[in-house]
């Protein structure tokens, strides 16, 4: 995201910040807003409409299944049905305003966004008459999964559009251009509300509460992962600014921009990548062009968090922190508890929690279901940045890296049976966090590079061989 | 009946998951943020605590969030039971 796009996000939000009423409508209409207009350009130029346009479907035919009885009836819905489609048709419309320098993209033809809003109505009014969802939960589980693990997928993405190039009998272009902005994050707050109303903890959440909440969008682009049964309370009742809340706030959002594009920006001109490695006959510049990468990663990253936690603080909602010092923790675990801690946090409880669960109420020895549930899950985690090798080896490597760590402290556990000296412990802690930073330094070279061989052959150079 | 509770989870955690039988955990000291156990041995405190009081903590609630310190996980355990 630009200066420009966030800025604006910023004075939507004071907006949104100074309505008496109808907040949590304005929030809806600007957030539907913000999912068109962010949307990148596309192989095809309709899709940049159509996407968000599925994004919003997919949205309201999942929550007709897990709506509470209470939070179904029409009259506590009509507005957002309403607004929704005011919005989607004004945005449709544009192709008659010609307000290009607002909304820059080819809007369909009237009569193709009533067809597909009929489509979707009447949809609507299946899945409203659907008594028992459990077999559809399961079928909107599944895609949403298969939908995100296609756009992953840079593979099927390329295959899927040179066989519709074929089928049209053009030429394919020589790169494919397809992405579903923001869908990292949607599909896994469209997850975390499947499972949790499949296990009865889901809130009665009205329409509005459910969009606003999946495409809340200072949340759109980086998260964080927020938790239905957190946000909805703030969003009903946003949390009052005092004077020092607006400071902090501002604060936070201006720090995040400073991080993003002061920072990070400048440390990606020293930062690791695939040229520099080939081009650097130096072990000590390769180190230093790695920590630079690290660096530049948490500030990018982190800025983005605190813009969304500034702006969505504007909005009186409190988002949970993503980032917690990670590059100043003695050991692996406590770094996985202070990166990109939301994401964490949901595959611990989607995934680990539930898989060592199972696992330990069988008799397998507690080292083999440590090994396989840290390692599965940070695979998994290492897959959700994209299906290729390089992040299944990203995440291999700190699941073998959590698995040592664990069984390291299970070992000196038994050899401190107390809690060493101040001083002692400022040693270790030193050392552990020198070690942690170079263990997920070189982490990161399976994240960047482009394949394992070519992070291992940068491990190697690191290390003074092959230069 | 908090203070049994939380005595009773510190020895187990000292004990068994620590394996550290003198270590003292007092009722306010951060055990998940700190990284004094990690994800591992919280499902196996869940576990302890499913089997001595009959409370169940969901997978979603094994976090920081929602307790940090035997305190906060003995007025958890109360208000479940």
């Amino acid at each position: 995201m630009t200066i420009l796009q966030l800025g604006i996000f910023a004075l939507a939000a004071i907006a949104i910040n100074r309505l008496k009423r109808n907040r949590e409508l304005a929030l809806l209409a600007i957030s539907i807003f913000f999912l068109f207009w962010l949307q990148p350009a596309q192989q095809f130029v309709s899709l940049v409409f159509w996407i968000p346009f599925a994004t919003l479907a997919l949205i309201v035919l999942l929550w007709l299944l897990i709506a509470a009885p209470e939070a179904r009836a029409w009259k506590i819905n009509w507005q957002t049905i309403l607004v929704m489609s005011a919005v989607v048709l004004l945005i449709d419309l544009n192709q008659f305003f010609g307000l290009d320098q607002i909304y820059m993209c080819t809007t369909p033809r009237l009569w193709m966004l009533g067809a597909a809003l009929a489509l979707v109505f009447t949809a609507d009014i299946f899945f409203w008459r659907i008594q028992q969802p459990k077999l559809w939960l399961g079928v909107f589980f599944i895609g949403i999964l298969l939908i995100f693990i296609y756009l992953k997928t840079p593979y099927l993405v390329t295959e899927s559009f040179m066989l519709i190039y074929a089928l049209r009998g053009t030429d394919a272009p020589t790169k494919i251009i397809f992405t579903w902005l923001g869908f990292s994050y949607i599909a896994f707050r469209l997850l975390h509300t499947i499972r949790d109303f499949q296990t009865g903890r889901l809130p009665a959440l009205t329409l509005g509460e459910y969009v606003n909440y999946v495409i809340f969008f200072p949340t759109l682009v980086a998260g964080p992962i927020d938790r239905a049964e957190r946000f909805v309370p703030e969003l009903r009742n946003p949390v009052a600014l005092a004077e020092q809340d607006w400071a902090e706030a501002g604060r936070r959002f201006f720090i995040g921009l400073f991080k993003k594009f002061v920072i990070a920006d400048s440390l990606a001109l020293i930062s690791v990548n695939e040229i520099l490695i080939k081009q650097v006959h130096s072990s000590a510049w390769l180190w230093l062009f790695l920590y630079m990468y690290s660096l530049r990663l948490y500030f990018d990253f982190s800025g983005y968090t605190d813009v969304a936690i500034g702006l969505a603080r504007i909005l009186g909602i409190r988002l949970p922190e993503n980032f917690s010092a990670p590059y100043l923790k003695p050991n692996l675990t406590q770094f996985w508890n202070a990166w990109h801690i939301t994401l964490t946090q949901w595959f611990r409880a989607y995934f680990f929690n539930p898989f060592t669960r199972s696992l330990r109420t069988k008799n397998f020895s507690i080292p083999i279901i440590i090994f396989i549930t840290q390692l599965s899950t940070m695979a998994l985690i290492g897959l959700w940045h994209g299906v290729a090798w390089n992040f299944l080896a990203w995440g291999a490597w700190h699941g073998l890296g959590l698995f040592i760590q664990n069984r390291w402290s299970e070992w000196m556990r038994g050899k401190m049976q107390t809690p060493p000296s101040p001083r002692r412990k400022l040693i270790f802690d030193s050392l552990g966090i020198f070690l942690t930073f170079n263990f997920v330094s070189l982490g990161w070279l399976f994240f960047t590079l482009p394949t394992p061989q070519s992070a291992l052959t940068a491990i190697v150079k690191l290390f003074g061989f092959g230069l | 009946m908090t203070t049994e509770i939380t005595s009773a989870l510190a020895k187990q955690i000292a004990e068994k998951i620590l394996k550290q039988p003198k270590r003292v955990i007092s009722p306010d000291e951060p055990i998940i943020s700190s990284g004094l156990i990690d994800s591992f041995s919280l499902m196996d405190l869940a576990l302890f605590i499913e089997d001595t009081y009959g409370v169940r903590i969901e997978d979603t609630e094994l976090n920081a969030n929602t307790f940090d310190t035997l305190d906060q996980l003995a007025n958890f355990i109360q208000a479940r039971k």
